[in-house]
This record gives structure tokens, C-alpha cells and sequence, in this order.
């Protein structure tokens, strides 16, 4: 594996723990809505895991096909997918809200909907690292 | 009591239906009884000056009926929505039926139209329960019957010759002092307020103290009652400047009657110099001035057309609740409320029901209210008409029990209540592009009310406070008391809200850590204060100029000179002004801190909103909501009062504000990145998952080959 799939992996990692302790955090210890420094150093680590996210797609994409390289396991592969997607969710869910095309009605659709992909995401990245550590039966 | 001469027995504006039976007599009270029966005696060609023995049978079997049964009064209703033609009979205190003499009289000379003054509540509370009416918003703001609710706008006792300032409430609300804290009686609130105050209430005692050198003189002067046309009347030709003179000379009796345009006084002018003649244990004049009515008001059976309405018209709303930012003449600058601009009145939000507890439309108001012992008994009586199975008790319990579940309609009647379910064709707010945080940490009325913030909130003058709707000289920028909008704080339920603000400043005795405020009487008789040249009353009225520091200096000396009962301390702009030393020395405290209350008017449309140009509206390093600076104003100059921004005001921290701001600025390129970054996933996904999906549903339906 390239030392730029790694890097990208790591950098996106760096973004989603920042995320979800702000995000998650404030739902799970602290009291939403997030506020204040934690929406702020939320909103900075947006861009890194999203640049990390991208990195991840290109770097990543082709080792997770099926019928690449054995070296990543089926488990490995299939939550890859599921973190792009909910990687992608997650991004245009907080970017879209943004713009003024959507009302009151779509921005809480748009609220939820990045907040339960955020949850997904998170735990898909937290199974995704046993993942690939366990080697696939040759 | 028994049948009145023939003039009492004319009355007529009655309809022979209401004479059913003797078991109809019940309904009415007993001073009514007489007024029911006679218009049978009209119908039954009663001569003047006889009255049938069949009739006086029936209206003794009725009142022995009354008597016996104590029933209480019915009050007619019409059920209708078409408006009632008020063509009615006007009645004195005493609820005798006022019939102005003929043009000449019987020994041929020719007579005025004298006659006691009218009663509102003998005449309008015939058909509409006064005793409830008084119990409304209006007038029950002494009675202690209800929560004070969210803080509103106090009356601000302001004398411009002491620079006095001070908000005042029966209510009690923070911040404003109830009128007994500053030996004020009632009669005083009333002399210095009644302009704008509506009467009923602190007006209209149940019971008047003869003993009480102050309210005893209402003997003389009658008292204030609720005077019902300044709000229902529909014909504008309600007299409010007269209203106000009359009410200026404490002819509370005669008022309602002046400013109706029914007749003038008949040989007096000022009940209070009346008044000043009498002091307790003197007897009371036995007859008091007439009006002078004007015939041309009362037709051939003593009725007079009121034109009236129940929907109060919004100007007559505007009389005490006009806010006026736009002053002078830039009055044209104003587009108004939106909701006028529609077409609605005020009342179609601020609705009551009899017991005139008017919506005032705040979010959690309706936990703020309570059900008057009132209102509930005449629900009560309703429900026993209804089933004459009730028992009382259960009667009462079922009328409270429909009284609050009824009270649930005041939560429809905020912004959200009917923007959100669309009543009265109310436009669903779209908000496109505004995170719902806004909702949870802003009040509707944030971006929707008053004047758009500038660097400064603007200054605004109130009817209450600055006299609005009453002829006088232009009134400058300065004219105390300095309000201020809009001001952005905290309301009690944690949303920034805009406010109005006004700094208390007063002349005060500071001992053992208690502030007592000098009246202005007591301080302009106390205090060295300048006194203003005569060349400058005319071009400044409202005696606005600012006192300097040597002026403050001066009057707490002569302050401290003319009693030793308590430090002399000024309060003014924020800020407690003492002596030390002979040094005058200025520091911020707690008795000094503005006064604020919300303000919800004028609502501006939504592309007017604030917001409506992009979240830099407030989210930017010089936005009015955040960095507006509010200078507290008073009778100093600016630059020594308290000044502060309005992220200080509601303590926030301007660090992360200004970081905030921050983020607004490079939010296009923040947008931009993740946008781009989410194309690239985009695009590799749309690359490879059709491949997999493909490669899969292909693996799925190989056959696998043969063993």
C-alpha cells in the first residue's frame, strides 16, 4: 500500500475522531445544540476529514473492488463502500444547508440525516481498522 | 320602591319581549326590574304619571320573586355577528336613566340640557359584565389576580425640571418600582398617568376612603372609571385631547362624557379645585356640576347612538401604544407593520374574551395566566342556565376547567402559533438556507421586529412616556426619557430577543445600602438645581440639556445640606453619581442598571428581515446584534454614562464571537472544499459501484460448473 493511501487514511481518521468527539460528544456527555468553541473546532475538522475522505476515494477505490488484491478482506472492502457513501452524506448534508435552497423543513431533514450518517460513519470506521488488520484465509 | 312618576316610566328602548313572564323578572337585577317592566306600560298606553295596577301586581310579585331568590343579573346578549346598534339609554352613577329636560319648560321658560355625566359602567355594563371587564389586562394591574408576566413597558414618572426618570409598576417587575415604594397613592399615579390609562382599575376603587385625604376626594371627583370608548369606539370622533385636560383637572366623573363629545361641563371646569376645598371629615358637596348635553345627541326616547365596535379599531390602540423611532417628520419613512399593511387590526392576535385578558402574545404566556374567580363565575352561571341539574360547585369546577383548556388557544396566538398552522391565511416561513439552530436560540421577533440595528440602537419615543397622541411642542431626540431600540438580550426563556431599554435617573438617599428615591417635588425643593432660562424654555421645552459634573456636584450638596436621613447619591445613565470627599465620583451599580422590555412591533416581512441579506447580517465583525454599542442615556452628557456592546450585555464571549464572525469569512472556501471533495467521492463512487454491482449480480447468477 502507497504511503499517499496511508497518509489520506490517517489524515481522514484525524478528521473523524475530531468530528465525532465534537459531534457525538456534545449528544452523548455534553447538551446539543453544539455550540460555541465545539461547533467551531467542529467546523475546522470538517475540511480535513473531507479532504482526507476524497484521498481515501481515489487512493483507496481500486485495492477494494471485488477481485482486486486479496490483501483486504470482504469485510474490509464492504465497509470501505459504506464510509465513502456515508463520507459523502455527511458532507453534502453539512455543506447543502448552507445555501439558501432549502427551508426550515429540509434543513432538519438535512440535520438528522448528518447526524445518523455521522453515526454510521463512525462506527463504520471504528469496525473498518480491525478490518484490515486481520488478513484474508489465502 | 314603586312605580317612578311618568317621566322615569318612559323608557322605551326596550322590546316588549322581555316582558315573558313574572319568572323572566329573575334574570334582572334588582335596579333593572323597573327598566324591564316599562316598556309593557309604553305598549299598553300607560299615561303619564299613572301606572296600571295589574303592572305594580306583577313588578311586586317580581321583586318579591328577586328578593327572595337573590338570582343574579343576565346580561343580554345579541349572539349575533352582526354589530349591535347601540342606540341606548345613557345612566348616571346612581344608574338612573339620564333624560335631558325639554328645551322649555313647564312654566315656559326655556331650560338647559343639564344632566349628571354618564356612567360607563351603569350604561355599558347593562349588557357587558363591568366587574369582569375590570378584572382584563388593563385594569387589573394592581389587583394582584394575575402574574405579572413578561416585563412590559412601565410608566416612567419623568419630571424634566430634576431630571427625574423612573419606571414605574404596579406589577412589579424588575427593574421598576411600584408607586406606594415612592409614596405615590393611586390618586397620584393617576395625576401624573391618566392621560394614557384607561381607567377601571386603581381608577375605579371598589370603595373610597373618606378618611383618606387623597382618595377621599374622589367623593368630589368621582372616580375613573373604565372608560370603554377609548378602545370600542368606531366613529373617531373620540375626543382623547379632551380626554386628557379633563382628566388633568381630576374631572374623572365627568370624563367619559367630554371625551364622548356628548355635552361640555355646564358651569365648571376642575373638579380638583373642587376637590382642594374639601379635606376629610367635611362633608361633600350634595349636588356636583352637570353636563351641559348636546340635544342633537339623544333621540325622542333620551337613546344615544354609540358607534362602537367590538374589534377595537388599531388606532385606537395606537393612542397608548404607539413606538415611534422615525421622529419628527420622518414619520413617512415608515412602512408600518406588516400585519396592518395586510389588512388586520391589532386585536385579530391580541384578541380577549369578556374577561378582556388580552393576548399579549408571548411565547409561554399562557403558563403566566390565571382564570379570575370572575370569569369563572360567570362561566358558571352559563353552564347552571344550561343544566339546572349542576350543582354549583360542579358548575364552577367545569367553568374553570373550560376556562383553561380555553386558555390553550393563547399559545396559537404568538408568531409561531399561527405562522406555523396558517391562521388567518398567515404565510408558512420558509427560512431557506437558516439552520434551525436559529429557532432554539432566537425569538421570531429577533429578525422580524422593530428597526433594523445599526451601530447604535435608535432612540424611540412611547406613548406612555413621551405623551404620544397628545398635542405639544415638537418633541426633540432628547426629550426624557431616552428610549432606545433595538436592544438585543436574553429572554427568560434563553432566546436573544430585541428590547427597549430606559436608564432610571433620580435624585436618591442611599443609608445603610437602601436607595430611597426623591420625588421630584422633593428634589426640586432640596436640590440646587440650574434652573433653566426662560429664552431656552422655548426653544427646549423638555429642559434636555445634560447637567454637568459641577451641577451634580452642586444639587448632592444642597442635598446633603438640607437633611442628614441618607447619603444624597444621583443615579442617572448607568451610573450612581456621590460625594467623596467633596469629589464627585461616578461607578455602575446595580440600582442604576437599565430597564428593558420586549419589543415585538412594528414585524417587518421576511425579505426585510435580519438575515435576509446572508448570515453576515449578524454573523460579521461589526454586527449591530453582536458589536452594537448602547450608550445609557440620561440627563448627562453621553460620554459619561455606560456604555457597552451588546455581546456585553447579554455576556457572552466576544473571543468566540469574534472567531465566529471569522468563519464567515472564509466560508466560501470552506463550502468550496467540501463540496470538491465531495465531487471526488462522488465521482469514484459512481465509477466503481456500478462495477461491483455488476460483478456481483454477474457471481450471483453464474452457474457454477459441473463436480
Amino acid at each position: 500500500m502507497k504511503f499517499s493511501a496511508k497518509f489520506s487514511y490517517v489524515v481522514m481518521c484525524l478528521g473523524v475522531a475530531v468530528l465525532t468527539a465534537t459531534g457525538i460528544g456534545v449528544f452523548t456527555f455534553g447538551k446539543p445544540p453544539m455550540t460555541h468553541w465545539v461547533l467551531i473546532l467542529h467546523m475546522m475538522a470538517a475540511p480535513v476529514f473531507a479532504l482526507g475522505l476524497a484521498a481515501v476515494a481515489l487512493t483507496w477505490a481500486d485495492l477494494c473492488r471485488k477481485g482486486s488484491t486479496p490483501r483486504l478482506g470482504a469485510a474490509a472492502k464492504v465497509l470501505f463502500w459504506i464510509i465513502l457513501f456515508c463520507g459523502l452524506v455527511v458532507i453534502l448534508t453539512g455543506v447543502l444547508p448552507m445555501y439558501p435552497l432549502f427551508g426550515t423543513g429540509g434543513q432538519r431533514l438535512f440535520y438528522l440525516t448528518h447526524r445518523y450518517a455521522g453515526i454510521v460513519l463512525a462506527t463504520a470506521i471504528l469496525l473498518h481498522l480491525p478490518a484490515l488488520r486481520s488478513r484474508p484465509a489465502q | 320602591m314603586g312605580c317612578q312618576p311618568a317621566k322615569d316610566c318612559k323608557l322605551s328602548a326596550f322590546p316588549p319581549i322581555f316582558v315573558a313572564s313574572a319568572g323572566e323578572f329573575l334574570k334582572y337585577p334588582k335596579k333593572e326590574a323597573l327598566t324591564v317592566m316599562l316598556p309593557a306600560a309604553k305598549s299598553s298606553k300607560l299615561k303619564p304619571g299613572k301606572c296600571p295596577s295589574g303592572f305594580l301586581t306583577l313588578f311586586l310579585l317580581a321583586t318579591l320573586f328577586i328578593g327572595v331568590a337573590g338570582a343574579h343579573a343576565e346580561f343580554l346578549k345579541t349572539e349575533s355577528r352582526t354589530p349591535y346598534l347601540h342606540n341606548i339609554p345613557l345612566k348616571d352613577a346612581e344608574g338612573k336613566v339620564i333624560s335631558v329636560p325639554a328645551t322649555v319648560g313647564d312654566n315656559g321658560k326655556p331650560q338647559d340640557p343639564k344632566a349628571p355625566p354618564y356612567s360607563t359602567e351603569m350604561t355599558c355594563g347593562k349588557c357587558h359584565d363591568y366587574s369582569v371587564i375590570n378584572q382584563g389586562w388593563h385594569f387589573n394591574e394592581a389587583s394582584g389576580i394575575v402574574k405579572p408576566g413578561r416585563p412590559g413597558e412601565p410608566w416612567i414618572l419623568t419630571d424634566p425640571a430634576t431630571h427625574t426618570q423612573i419606571p414605574l409598576s404596579y406589577r412589579g417587575w424588575k427593574g421598576t418600582f411600584k408607586p406606594s415604594d415612592l409614596g405615590l397613592s393611586d390618586l397620584d399615579f393617576l395625576t401624573n398617568f391618566a392621560r394614557h390609562f384607561p381607567g377601571g382599575g386603581v381608577g375605579d376603587p371598589d370603595k373610597i376612603d373618606p378618611a383618606d385625604p387623597k382618595m377621599g376626594r374622589m367623593q368630589i371627583t368621582g372616580t375613573m372609571e373604565n372608560d370603554c370608548l377609548i378602545c370600542h369606539q368606531a366613529a373617531g370622533n373620540y375626543n382623547v385631547e379632551a380626554r386628557a385636560t379633563a382628566l388633568k383637572g381630576q374631572n374623572f366623573r365627568w370624563t367619559p362624557t367630554i371625551a364622548a363629545g356628548l355635552g361640555t361641563y355646564g358651569s365648571f371646569r376642575n373638579a380638583g379645585a373642587m376637590a382642594d376645598q374639601w379635606h376629610p371629615g367635611k362633608p361633600v358637596p350634595a349636588t356636583l356640576p352637570a353636563i351641559k348635553y348636546n340635544r342633537a345627541k339623544f333621540d325622542a326616547d333620551d337613546n344615544v347612538l354609540f358607534q362602537v365596535t367590538r374589534r377595537a379599531p388599531s388606532g385606537n390602540c395606537y393612542y397608548c401604544h404607539t413606538s415611534q423611532t422615525a421622529l419628527e417628520d420622518a414619520r413617512w419613512h415608515s412602512d408600518q407593520d406588516i400585519h396592518l399593511r395586510a389588512g388586520m387590526i391589532c386585536v385579530d392576535c391580541h384578541r380577549n374574551g369578556l374577561d378582556h385578558m388580552i393576548v399579549r402574545g408571548y411565547e409561554g404566556e399562557s403558563k403566566d395566566r390565571i382564570i379570575s374567580e370572575a370569569a369563572i363565575a360567570l362561566r358558571a352561571r352559563i353552564i347552571q342556565r344550561d343544566d339546572a341539574a349542576i350543582s354549583s360547585d360542579d358548575a364552577h369546577k367545569l367553568a374553570r376547567r373550560q376556562l383553561e383548556s380555553q386558555s390553550g388557544m393563547i399559545d396559537t396566538l404568538t408568531c409561531s402559533g399561527c405562522h406555523a398552522n396558517g391562521r388567518l391565511g398567515s404565510p408558512r416561513p420558509i427560512h431557506k438556507g437558516m439552520p434551525p439552530i436559529h429557532f432554539q436560540k432566537l425569538t421570531c421577533t429577533a429578525c422580524h421586529s422593530g428597526p433594523l440595528p445599526e451601530s447604535q440602537p435608535e432612540i424611540v419615543q412611547t406613548s406612555l412616556a413621551h405623551k404620544l397622541g397628545l398635542p405639544l411642542p415638537a418633541r426633540g431626540k432628547n426629550m426624557a426619557p431616552v428610549i432606545v431600540e433595538p436592544v438585543f438580550l436574553y429572554d427568560a426563556n434563553g432566546k436573544i430577543a430585541p428590547y427597549k431599554m430606559v436608564w432610571p435617573s433620580y435624585w436618591a438617599r442611599l443609608k445603610a445600602g437602601k436607595l430611597t428615591p426623591l420625588l421630584p417635588a422633593d428634589a426640586a425643593r432640596d436640590a440646587d438645581l440650574p434652573k433653566q432660562k426662560a429664552e431656552d424654555a422655548v426653544r427646549d421645552p423638555f429642559n434636555s440639556k445634560p447637567l454637568t459634573d459641577k451641577q451634580i456636584a452642586d444639587a448632592l450638596e444642597s442635598l446633603a445640606e438640607a437633611s442628614t436621613n441618607g447619603e444624597p447619591v444621583f443615579i442617572a445613565a448607568g451610573k450612581m453619581y456621590r460625594l467623596e470627599k467633596d469629589k464627585l465620583v461616578a461607578e455602575e451599580t446595580a440600582a442604576a442598571a437599565p430597564y428593558s422590555w420586549a419589543l415585538a412591533h412594528d414585524v417587518r416581512p421576511a425579505r426585510q428581515a435580519l438575515g435576509a441579506k446572508g448570515c453576515a447580517d449578524c454573523h460579521s465583525g461589526d454586527s449591530p446584534a453582536f458589536f452594537g454599542t448602547t450608550l445609557a442615556r440620561g440627563p448627562v452628557a453621553l460620554t459619561n454614562g455606560v456604555s457597552k456592546e451588546m455581546w456585553q450585555l447579554r455576556g457572552e464571549d466576544k473571543t468566540w464571537i469574534k472567531a465566529f464572525a471569522l468563519g464567515f469569512e472564509v466560508r466560501p472556501f470552506f463550502k468550496l472544499t467540501l463540496l470538491g471533495a465531495a465531487l471526488v467521492v462522488l465521482v469514484v463512487l459512481v465509477h466503481y459501484v456500478p462495477r461491483g454491482v455488476g460483478a456481483i449480480t454477474a457471481a450471483l447468477s453464474a452457474k457454477k460448473p459441473p463436480q
